[in-house]
């Protein structure tokens, strides 16, 4: 299919050129940045626009930027960048390695961390490990700028906070809490280039003797419209030492806790076993982990 | 509404009229006529249409041309020799019998230069991954890995490029 | 053996005997691979012609609905749009089975699947065809859809074709021996329902058509993505009503069929009834989804198996009832349903088998041939069925098989002739390379390893119509200019047939490959072939060149005998020289040799031809699936599953093959690799759904999953010491041999992985889990 719709082009070069754009045009637009969604809704005409504005090229609002909390991820970001930065892997690898599982490699050279929150799919990849790994969305507009978790900046599917004049600009990832560690899995068919049947992302904090859970973070995606945080696994593990009868509780609890619908990727009943078995995994991976960090 | 941009494809500048629906694949295969990019399925799953914009294997078919005008990009037709030998890589591909149909090829070929452009030395398993969004339906992608391998090892020996 | 082997001279051909070729057997590179790795090679799609516009199709959203009024005027208002056609501009049916055809390049009346095209626009641009066909009203009065044959066969109330009551296709039975005494005499009987599962090829490349209709002239030139361009040239001259003489088609290089392209496509008609109509060259290239509502992938089954078994494990008889899902038109249906028949055939000695089954009409994109047609689905059953009858007798899954293996000169209940089999030696070397006694039965819950036979014909016997000639041709022109150039109609479709073809004939001939050209693919230019389907090219062609070739030597030997001052019998010819076997220092350049001919005599130029036997005295549809010969292979593969998500990891597969001599082993090795992939992507995920109101749900490569790099196992593919005397240069299939094995391989792997034993495709992981949890409820882990 070709693309019909007869859109304008916008290319702004900086970001205060973005958001006059967003202010003057913001409810008649879409933004470009990877395409790998816009695109393809483009090319099957499940969107139309008169305004398509590309921010892809926009230098401050892309690149990984180490602070002294923490460290600063802009929107335009592309995932394979993420993917490949050596300096990332030590302390976010649950992010790292989420997106090393998005898409294909030339899917991930195009797609960008603000695109795939942003796009708000409930099968997105990075939503999950950036919430696991307690990050900020910042969201700018002409007004000024607001900060959300991204738990709560998704509210369903292809849906999300942002105004008609905003847009996220960059993702802040506190340094990691020492005794803590994330972790993040997905499961579809295929071993590669899989919209995931479902994928989660664990943080695990032990107290000072490295055994007790001092606090838990359980997110899952692709189980309901938007990324579920779940309650009853943190109620659980927090306080506690990690073991088997406790593994097993905590796939129960996040089993008890997604609401997947059967769709012509998978049924509902599959996809909660999947998650009790991820939950159980992750937990377990990243309890190891936080007692080595 | 029409505008006419410049592309840089293998190094020479191509003046064009896009619409800013044009899809750079269509204008690479259309209007320049370099039909070596191929299109499989229009919606990025197959990896037929790769090209490399400034080096990064991307696709084609899901790229907006005007979004391309100040970029350098490369397709098949510029992997080859100058005077029209095969690069090494293309010369691992039909040794190693990893060409069939051949229509995935150029987009595969180019996933796996881009792999040893930025790792020279990548396990089997990186190798499997970087080719992962380019499908073959021919050769169970056997041949290929051990192609793009024999690549791996002749640029790690001879610092062939 | 009859005529054909008559001319070939093959009992006095030295390297018959020794198996010393010297082209033959070689892993040369393939002649189009450098223009192919250099991107210089034209698919359909790649080709422009002066004035050329695009055609696009406008296909329904509906299963099955009556038509009840097309508009298309609001679309021909609209600038740059040159001309609509619908069913009305092409009433003659056509299809590949000619007593059988019912499909039309453009639904007349009525459409019967998702996806059916109702009308086709030809426009200057693409965009503007898209958008004209935004613009054609289409009015439906709307049908309830059958989705499932189970239930198609009850409903005579709601037939999808008027002349098919219960929308049967079309059924057969075989009875050969009996059966039912031998079931009952049987010491074990296993009777067990299997279902197979819709999928489709998944070439890259999707069908594209170019037509050229020169009004001036009244001749057609149509390019095209086409594996069988002589059936496809004789439905054009039907649908279009012109002679077969004023049609050209040249099959530019194809980027995969696997059989998919083994019909004609309606975009090659509607290219040439738009071109005709607008009187400007058109060209049609699908979209994926068009690929998908086109089909022609392989049939679903729900078959019922029935094998009986003497005290000692020989198989005493088969019971095989078939129900076949055609999805919504003829097709290959008639074939494939009576290939199903046959497969059931060989390996094994069978001596009692009836076939019972009906291929049923279903509002789903037709079914049709699709690598290892009609054999994939009953070895599915039957290898299956073959380690549980092993496990009730104690036996390995090994030993029955060999046991049970057909061996050379065997001829089948149904009158099917092995004239050569290594399948023994098939089953013994992947059983050793893969240690597989050492593992079978003996590895930790959730890690299994299972063995699978398999077969499949190497060529076919008999025409799609009654006919006499030749099934293939073959020209071999020699001269100073050009060397060696074969002129062949053969079809290569990504496999290699056009380096196959020139390695045959530079053996014969003497030469090195590289001084062979070959003219393939044109019906104007090329000679006579059947077309890419059935394994049938290597055999066909092989025979149909090397009968050329040895005509071509027994003019140029005299010449060379003259000229080295010896007896015409004293010469050969290799490796570009015409030598004095009993002095073979003494030499002469083989261009010489043919300088000296064509000065003396004039042009060279010799034809061969290849018609395979025919069989007497057998039963209804009993002649599909009858071939010349047979390729064989054996699989094992090694599944490792992850017990808590259910996904099945195929970890390695090896494979042994009898594919007679090997024309180029590197290539043989690809044909397998290609079928393990496909085999293994049918085993575990790939599957067409398609919703209870016949909607396609998943018509993209997004969701219909093909494997990718990282889903492959690691492939040990071995090919046996073979040499089949009936075939030429002793090679035959190796395209949809390996593919056979390769499900049940995998299924009788989960079972030795988790003791449950699968009867339905895909193996999906949600499948799995469940029969693992219920492993676990009764305690086996």
């Amino acid at each position: 299919m070709n693309i019909l719709s007869n859109f304008q082009y916008h290319a702004p070069k900086t970001k205060a050129e973005v958001l006059d754009l967003l202010a003057d045009i913001g409810d008649k637009s879409k933004m470009l940045a990877g395409g790998t969604d816009l695109v393809i809704m483009l090319k099957e005409k499940m969107i139309q626009t008169e305004n398509v504005i590309n921010i892809a090229d926009v230098k401050e609002l892309s690149g990984i930027k180490f602070t002294d909390n923490g460290v600063e991820i802009g929107a335009c970001t592309t995932i394979s960048e993420i993917e490949n930065s050596k300096e990332l892997v030590e302390k976010y690898g649950a992010l790292v390695y989420a997106a090393s599982q998005l898409g294909s490699y030339q899917v991930r050279t195009m797609a960008t961390i603000g695109g795939n929150i942003s796009h708000s799919s409930p099968c997105g990849e990075t939503p999950a490990p950036l919430s696991a790994l307690n990050a900020t969305v910042v969201i700018e507009s002409k007004r000024g700028e607001r900060t959300v978790k991204p738990e709560d900046f998704i509210l369903g599917n292809r849906q999300n906070i942002l105004e008609k004049d905003e847009m996220v600009t960059k993702f802040i990832i506190p340094e990691p809490v020492a005794h803590s560690a994330a972790t993040y899995g997905n499961i579809g068919l295929r071993n590669a280039m899989e919209i995931d049947a479902v994928n989660m992302a664990v943080n695990i904090e032990l107290e000072d003797d490295k055994k007790t859970i001092k606090s838990a973070k359980l997110i899952m995606g692709s189980v309901a419209p938007k990324p579920i945080v779940s309650e009853g696994v943190p109620s659980l593990l927090v306080g506690k030492e990690l073991n088997d009868e406790l593994i097993e509780k905590v796939g129960e609890a996040a089993m008890s806790e997604a609401t997947p619908i059967s769709d012509v990727r998978a049924s509902a009943e599959y996809r909660k076993d999947v998650v009790g078995a991820l939950a159980r995994r992750l937990t377990k991976e990243a309890y190891n982990k936080a007692m080595e960090a | 509404m029409k505008q006419l941009i410049t592309l840089n494809i293998n190094n020479q500048n191509y003046d064009v009229i896009v619409t800013p629906m044009d899809l750079l694949v269509d204008v690479i295969r259309k209007a320049i006529g370099l039909t070596g990019t191929k299109k499989g399925c229009g919606q990025g799953d197959c990896g037929a249409c790769t090209v490399l914009i400034d080096g990064q294997p991307k696709l084609s078919c899901l790229t907006l041309a005007i979004t391309c005008a100040d970029k350098k990009i490369i397709t098949i037709e510029g992997i080859a020799n100058e005077d029209g030998t095969l690069h090494p890589i293309q010369d691992a591909f039909l040794d190693h019998g990893a060409v069939q149909c051949g229509f995935c090829t150029p987009g595969m070929i180019l996933s796996a230069k881009a792999l040893i452009d930025r790792n020279p030395n990548p396990s089997q398993k990186e190798i499997k991954t970087a080719i992962s969004g380019n499908t073959c339906r021919c050769t169970g992608y056997i041949n290929i890995v051990s192609a793009i391998e024999s690549y791996a090892n002749l640029v790690a020996e001879k610092g062939a490029k | 053996m009859g005529k054909m082997y008559e001319v070939s001279n093959r009992y006095n051909n030295y390297r018959d005997y020794t198996k010393e070729f010297t082209e033959v057997g070689r892993s040369i590179r393939r002649p189009d691979g450098a223009d192919k790795v250099k991107g210089k090679v034209q698919y359909t799609d790649d080709l422009t012609l002066p004035r050329m516009v695009y055609g696009k199709l406008l296909r329904s959203k509906h299963a099955h609905a009556n038509i009840v009024k097309i508009d298309y005027s609001k679309a021909m208002e609209l600038e740059g749009v040159l001309g609509v056609i619908t069913g009305e501009d092409c009433p003659i049916p056509y299809g590949i089975v000619p007593h059988n055809a019912n499909e039309h390049a453009l639904a007349v009346g009525k459409v019967r699947n998702w996806g059916e095209p109702v009308a086709a626009v030809a426009a200057v641009t693409e965009e503007i065809a898209e958008k004209a066909l935004e613009l054609i009203e289409v009015e439906y009065d709307v049908l309830e859809a059958i989705v499932d044959p189970r239930e198609a066969v009850k409903r005579d109330d709601l037939r999808i074709h008027e002349d098919a009551p219960n929308n049967i296709s079309y059924e057969g039975i075989q009875v050969y021996g009996d059966p039912d005494k031998a079931l009952a005499e049987s010491d074990y009987v296993l009777e067990q329902d299997y279902y197979s599962s819709y999928v489709n090829h998944g070439f890259i490349e999707p069908q594209s058509a170019l037509a050229d209709f020169d009004v001036a002239t009244g001749k057609l030139h149509l390019y095209a993505t086409c594996q069988v361009p002589h059936y496809t040239h004789q439905q054009l001259a039907k649908v279009l009503e012109m002679p077969l003489s004023k049609i050209r088609i040249t099959v530019p290089l194809i980027g995969g069929g696997f059989g998919g392209k083994g019909v004609a496509s309606q975009a090659d008609f509607c290219s040439a009834l738009l071109s005709r109509k607008v009187g400007r060259p058109v060209k049609i290239t699908y979209e994926r989804s068009d690929v998908f509502a086109t089909n022609n992938g392989r049939h679903p089954c729900y078959m019922k198996m029935k094998l009986g078994f003497d005290k000692t494990g020989k198989i005493t008889a088969c019971d095989f009832t078939n129900l076949m899902d055609g999805g919504a038109y003829a097709g290959w249906g008639i074939v494939v349903l009576f290939y199903t028949a046959s497969m059931v055939h060989i390996p094994y000695m069978i001596p009692n088998v009836r076939f019972d089954g009906k291929r049923v009409y279903t509002n789903k994109p037709t079914c049709g041939a699709f690598r290892g047609l009609g054999g994939v689905q009953p070895r599915f059953a039957m290898e299956q069925m073959l380690d549980q009858a092993a496990a009730h007798f104690g036996m390995d899954p090994y030993e029955i098989r060999m046991l049970n293996a057909a061996e050379s000169g065997y001829t089948a209940m149904s009158k099917m002739y092995v004239p050569h089999t290594e399948y023994k030696k098939c089953l013994t070397e992947c059983v050793e390379k893969s240690g597989y006694k050492e593992k079978h039965g003996k590895l930790p819950f959730g890690k299994g390893i299972g063995l699978s036979g398999g077969y499949y014909i190497s060529g076919t016997s008999y025409t799609l119509y009654l006919s006499y000639k030749p099934h293939t041709v073959a020209t071999i022109k020699v001269d100073e200019e050009n060397d060696v150039t074969v002129y062949c109609g053969a079809t290569d479709i990504g496999q290699g047939v056009d380096m196959v073809m020139a390695q045959m004939a530079a053996e014969t001939l003497g030469v090195h490959t590289e001084d062979v050209t070959v003219i393939p693919r044109d019906t104007k230019i090329s000679t006579f072939d059947l077309g890419t389907f059935a394994s049938r090219l290597t055999f066909a062609t092989g025979w149909a060149i090397r009968q050329a070739a040895e005509k071509i030597n027994a003019e140029l030997k005299p010449v060379a005998a003259g000229m080295l001052g010896i007896r015409g019998d004293e010469v050969e010819v290799q490796g570009g020289e015409f030598y004095n076997i009993y002095k073979p220092n003494k030499r002469v350049p083989w261009r010489d040799v043919v300088s000296s001919y064509i000065q003396t005599n004039g042009p060279l130029t010799k034809t061969g031809q290849f018609t395979p036997p025919r069989r007497k005295g057998i039963q209804q549809g009993g002649n599909i699936g009858h071939s010349p010969s047979f390729g064989f292979s054996a699989q094992i593969a090694e599944v490792d599953i992850d017990l808590e998500t259910g996904k099945v990891n195929v970890v390695k597969i090896t494979e042994a093959g009898d594919c007679g001599v090997a024309i180029n082993p590197q290539s043989v090795e690809g044909q397998v690799h290609g079928s393990i992939g496909m085999g293994l992507g049918q085993a575990l995920y790939e599957e067409m759904k398609i919703a209870p109101d016949g909607t396609f749900c998943n018509p993209s490569f997004h969701d219909y999953k093909v494997p990718t790099a990282l889903d492959m196992p690691e492939i040990d593919a071995n090919i046996v010491d073979a040499y089949d005397p009936s075939a030429p240069y002793g090679a035959k299939e190796s395209g949809e041999g390996p593919i056979q094995p390769t499900i049940p391989a995998i299924f009788n792997a989960v079972y030795d992985a988790i003791g449950v034993r699968f009867t339905e495709m895909p193996l999906t992981p949600e499948k799995v889990l469940n029969a693992i949890k219920e492993q676990k409820a009764k305690g086996v882990f």
